[in-house]
């Protein structure tokens, strides 16, 4: 026990006995067990490895020269390259998710060239590394045997394309059952939700809703017995793969009616407040110098890219999937690489979820940030879903060490809009109960209302 | 060329690949890999008729990389 303690296993690490991830020290490391030797070192040897961290497909790592967690197992310890932050399927938008996908297919065509095969293709190995989907599991491939079908179809199916297809043919809020289905998506619910007319989709027929019956009708059927002397030649392997990579590709979802013209609230600041607003916020951020930045409340990343562009790893997160979405487009689009969008619901964060919950962290765990930003969002948290102010206070301080956040007072018109429709119980929303609230978790570096407006922007830094 | 004699229970997997989804699979692969059988012939044919007979294995190359880029 002491030597679990001493280098404790990370908790999403026990479903593959080829190794695990494990910290000492603070350092990230994996072990390689010696049952996975054979497929490690041909995954070295053979070029896969080279090829697919050149192309931005897999994570890098080193070996290293130091003592594993469980010796009597290990083959070697590798140091990975370790992420600024570890983001989950459920926070992902419909691009990003798609990205995902296509990754993991594409990392397998290039595989089967060099006699390897991914042994699973759950979603969770893929993370954002500067800015693409990339394969985190260097311990995911195995060797490739001729007449084998591909073991993580299965997975590929109800991790991808089921949540994928929901999104694009029913809604794209249907992405958030990959939070309740840590395995992925459940073939038979995927099958009943979506619309008949998928039905005439040759791909999606045959992966999705055929898939969900023969899962039914081979139930209770050993694998061998399905299987019986069937074999998937290489051939069928490679069409597989590309059938699988057309559904994907044919899975559009377009970010449309929601209010793009009321991103920024561009019709509450005149040009010389948002101006004002922006500058003061490049200046606390050049100040606080910050390495990791969460912006709650995001939009499509505008003051968040103010923090990347300043060398920041930037965490944008924002509530409206189609802001994540276009954010995620321009990610792409431009090439950056220390911008992350991501889906969350703060009234209701990524909770911790799997075995135990320790598999998936909460978003809190995943923290603390070294700064916040959260610019107009204190109104939503705090009218729309009624958050006293001291408890604000409280969740951001756990939250990271600085705060550059916004006040937008009750005479605001989008606080007016958020009010009309009830009574006003918030008598404490004023400045003066704001900065009471706050400096009871925080002490006030600067408070500044912003040039024509009657919002007030604030830098705190934890007490 | 890693071809092995060991019977699928030697190499049987952590994961549950599901008895449906691998019969699935088998029939969908052929299928599928019938339609890359056909596809494949028919670029070799469409290259005869143009005639672009000097760069077959550049050809090859340029495909085997096309997307290590991702877009």
């Amino acid at each position: 026990m002491t030597r679990m303690m001493s280098s404790p296993k990370l908790g999403a690490s026990f479903r593959d006995p080829s190794g695990f991830l494990f910290t000492r020290q603070g350092v990230l490391y994996r072990q390689v067990n010696r049952s996975y030797a054979e497929d490690y070192e041909r995954l070295m040897t053979s070029g896969l490895y080279q090829k697919l961290v050149k192309a931005g497909f897999l994570v890098p790592h080193q070996e290293v020269d130091v003592p594993p967690a469980e010796a009597e197992m290990a083959f070697k310890v590798l140091q990975p390259e370790r992420l600024p932050f570890i983001s989950y399927p459920y926070e992902w938008s419909f691009s990003q998710l798609k990205d995902a996908a296509l990754t993991t297919l594409a990392i397998q065509k290039r595989a089967l060239k060099y006699g390897l095969s991914l042994k699973d293709a759950s979603a969770y190995n893929i993370q954002f590394y500067q800015g693409k989907a990339t394969l985190i599991d260097t311990l995911s491939f195995e060797t490739y045997r001729e007449g084998e079908p591909w073991v993580a179809y299965r997975q590929f199916c109800q991790h991808f394309l089921a949540p994928l297809a929901l999104m694009a043919w029913r809604d794209v809020r249907l992405g958030q059952l990959l939070r309740v289905y840590i395995d992925g998506l459940p073939l038979d619910l995927v099958s009943a939700l979506l619309p008949t007319r998928t039905r005439w989709n040759l791909h999606l027929y045959t992966h999705l809703h055929l898939h969900a019956r023969a899962q039914k009708r081979y139930a209770d059927v050993s694998l061998a017995e399905a299987r019986g002397q069937r074999k998937m030649n290489r051939q069928a392997m490679v069409g597989l793969i590309a059938s699988l990579e057309n559904a994907v590709r044919k899975l559009i979802w377009k970010a449309g009616g929601t209010e793009w013209a009321e991103y920024y609230d561009i019709t509450n600041y005149t040009a010389e407040a948002f101006e004002h607003k922006r500058q003061l916020v490049a200046a606390w951020l050049e100040q606080t110098a910050p390495r990791l930045v969460w912006d709650l409340g995001a939009n499509t990343g505008l003051f968040s890219r103010l923090a990347a562009e300043r060398g920041a790893y930037t965490v944008a997160f924002d509530i409206d999937p189609a802001a994540v979405e276009q954010n995620y487009q321009q990610v792409k689009a431009n090439r950056e690489t220390r911008l992350l969008p991501l889906l969350l619901d703060l009234t209701n964060p990524s909770p911790a979820i799997g075995w135990r919950n320790r598999e998936r962290e909460s978003l809190l765990q995943r923290g603390p940030a070294d700064l916040v930003m959260a610019l107009a969002l204190v109104h939503h948290l705090a009218i729309s879903n009624n958050v006293p102010l001291e408890s604000l206070a409280e969740f951001f301080a756990e939250a990271g060490r600085w705060l550059i956040i916004e006040f937008v007072p009750k005479s605001d018109s989008q606080v007016q809009k958020l009010l009309r429709s009830r009574v006003d119980i918030f008598p404490d929303y004023r400045r003066e109960g704001f900065e009471r609230a706050f400096g009871q978790y925080f002490q006030i570096h600067q408070a500044v209302p912003l040039r024509q407006s009657e919002r007030w922007l604030y830098l705190m830094e934890k007490t | 060329m890693f071809l092995s004699p060991l019977p699928l229970a030697a190499f049987l997997l952590y994961l549950d690949p599901g008895s449906g989804s691998f019969l699935l699979q088998l029939l969908i692969a052929g299928l599928a890999g019938l339609g890359v059988f056909i596809g494949s012939q028919w670029a070799k044919i469409k290259r005869r008729l143009s005639k672009q007979s000097a760069s077959t294995a550049a050809g090859e190359t340029e495909t085997d990389d096309e997307d290590d880029e991702q877009s």
